[in-house]
């Protein structure tokens, strides 16, 4: 894991389509800009998701993970 | 609201004019047989929540801004020009109407009320006022598109975290993988939603019928069709289409996504493979006995919710007749269902938008239809259903378990004896 601390750890595992992505849309903003928001999954479709609305919404994704059936997407706010 | 941007409305408008649409604006005769057919109205009996209530608001401004009578004497239709203020009664055209089409059926000139939503929703986008969650959805499904190779590996490795659970579901053949991806000439080519739910029934049920298929890189749902946006819809299908053609595969199957289905299957012009929804292909299976399923696996009784978009919209009604008949003993049918079936209410981008609220209220009559089946399980075949259908059981209190077809056909799968 690089070197940054985590503001919020956010449970999306088992939602349905496309809950996800409108959650950490919604989510993000409440972190302030520069703080990292680790989100928990079990879609393999957010592993390309995710980094497909940072490109849109001008956020960073710092990396992911899979450890035993969870993903865990490491979120930057920047804007 | 200045002239430029009536210009610009006013163009969008006239893309949509065909001569069938300018015939659903200027045929109605005002009967009113639509106007219970909605399950908002039937839920809410007021006018605003009818099929003809919301078309009204689209022609009325057809009437003035192109049609000369419209233009000359416009309080003899109610004709309005296009304003601000007009933009929120458009607003309500669009996004309280699911784009579900019963009223269609009911309607003596088949006037398509989803068509009339598309001007709507069309001129929201050229406001900027369409709700910006589905665009925003619609442009992340772009942007995978053109980033699609930065992502395989780490996808990849997702998948095949899940075979396990599709192994346990059915054991996949010697020397090929549970979940196959990028499979050059496979049969058949299989698009999922992002969650695993929509990944690992298909999976076990394909493998147990000995299926050639590969799982999309994409996810099969269309944003750019629930924000109405002709461009969008067909790049993200785009994407789902060359990757087939990349394959060389014969067939697209589109998991239990009711707006994916109808995308694909009808939105897309000629296609060089056919498309099918999941529901077809599991049915084709039973039907060649190339899966069993064992009724006794699902002893509660059961009903079935036809979503709109793959039923009355798709024309897939019998094949899941073919699937219920092997899966239970105990089926009931929802009165009434296939083409007539009441929509479950969370259709053309409500779901994703929240809308909670209007959501429960405008669906109280599919929750009294779904409660006198006295059903234990709820089956549908579509993730926009199955999420409407769970909070409708919750709001409710309807008691029920609301399961995907392909979930129920995967859990039931036996050997052949
Ligand atoms: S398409 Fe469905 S939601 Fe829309 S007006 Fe017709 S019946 Fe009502
Ligand atoms: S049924 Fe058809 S003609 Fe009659 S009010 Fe409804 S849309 Fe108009």
């Amino acid at each position: 894991m690089g070197d940054y601390s985590i503001a919020k750890t956010l449970d999306y595992k088992g939602l349905p389509c496309p809950m996800p992505v409108v959650k950490i849309s919604q989510d993000i903003g409440s972190v302030d800009v520069g703080e990292v928001i680790e989100v928990l999954t079990t879609d393999p479709g957010s592993l390309a998701d995710f980094p497909a609305w940072a490109k849109t919404s001008g956020n960073e994704i710092l990396e992911t993970q899979q450890d035993e059936g969870t993903i865990h997407i490491f979120v930057r706010r920047v804007k | 609201m200045d002239a430029t941007q009536k210009q610009e409305l006013r163009r969008l408008f006239a893309s949509r004019l065909t001569g069938a649409v300018r015939m659903y604006l200027e045929a109605c005769t005002h009967c009113g047989t639509c106007i219970p057919a909605c399950h908002a109205y039937a839920s809410e009996p007021e006018l605003r929540h009818s099929s003809v209530g919301r078309a009204e608001n689209i022609r009325r401004l057809f009437w003035r801004h192109f049609r000369p009578q419209g233009r000359l004497a416009g309080w003899l239709n109610e004709a309005v020009e296009l304003s601000e203020d007009w933009m929120e009664k458009v607003y309500e055209t669009a996004y309280t109407c699911t784009g579900c089409r019963r009223c269609v059926t009911y309607c003596p000139f088949g006037i398509d009320t989803q068509q009339i939503q598309s001007i709507a929703k069309l001129l929201l986008i050229g406001a900027g006022r369409e709700p910006q969650v589905l665009s925003m959805l619609a442009d992340m499904s772009i942007a995978k598109g053109e980033n699609v190779e930065a992502t395989k590996a780490s996808f990849t490795q997702a998948v095949q975290g899940l075979e396990e659970e599709v192994i346990a579901r059915w054991r996949s053949e010697a020397g090929r993988e549970a979940i196959p991806i990028d499979e050059k000439d496979a049969d058949l080519l299989y698009v999922a939603l992002a969650g695993k739910h929509s990944i690992i029934p298909a999976a076990a049920i394909m493998n147990a019928a000995g299926e050639n298929w590969s799982l999309s890189y994409f996810e099969a749902v269309n944003f750019g069709a629930f924000v109405g946006n002709p461009e969008k819809t067909r790049e993200i299908s785009q994407r789902i289409i060359d990757e087939a053609v990349r394959l060389g595969v014969r067939e697209v199957a589109i998991c239990e996504c009711g707006t994916a289905y109808r995308v694909m299957k009808f939105m897309m012009g000629e296609l060089p493979f056919r498309v099918v929804s999941f529901v077809e292909v599991i049915a084709r299976y039973l039907r060649e006995g190339r899966i069993q399923i064992d009724p006794r696996k699902t002893e509660q009784r059961l009903t079935y919710h036809d979503p709109c978009q793959i039923a009355r919209n798709g024309g897939v009604m019998e094949e899941a007749r073919e699937i219920l008949a092997h899966l239970t003993r105990d089926f009931v049918e929802l009165q009434p269902n296939r083409v007539e079936n009441w929509c479950c209410g969370g259709g053309g981008g409500l779901v994703a938008m929240g809308e909670k609220e209007f959501r429960m209220r405008s669906a109280r009559v599919k929750a009294e239809q779904v409660r006198a089946t006295g059903a234990e399980v709820l089956a549908t075949a579509c993730e926009n259903c199955h999420t409407q259908l769970s909070d409708l059981n919750e709001h409710y209190a309807l008691g029920m378990r609301v399961a995907f077809l392909s979930d129920l056909v995967s859990q039931a799968l036996v050997a052949s004896q």
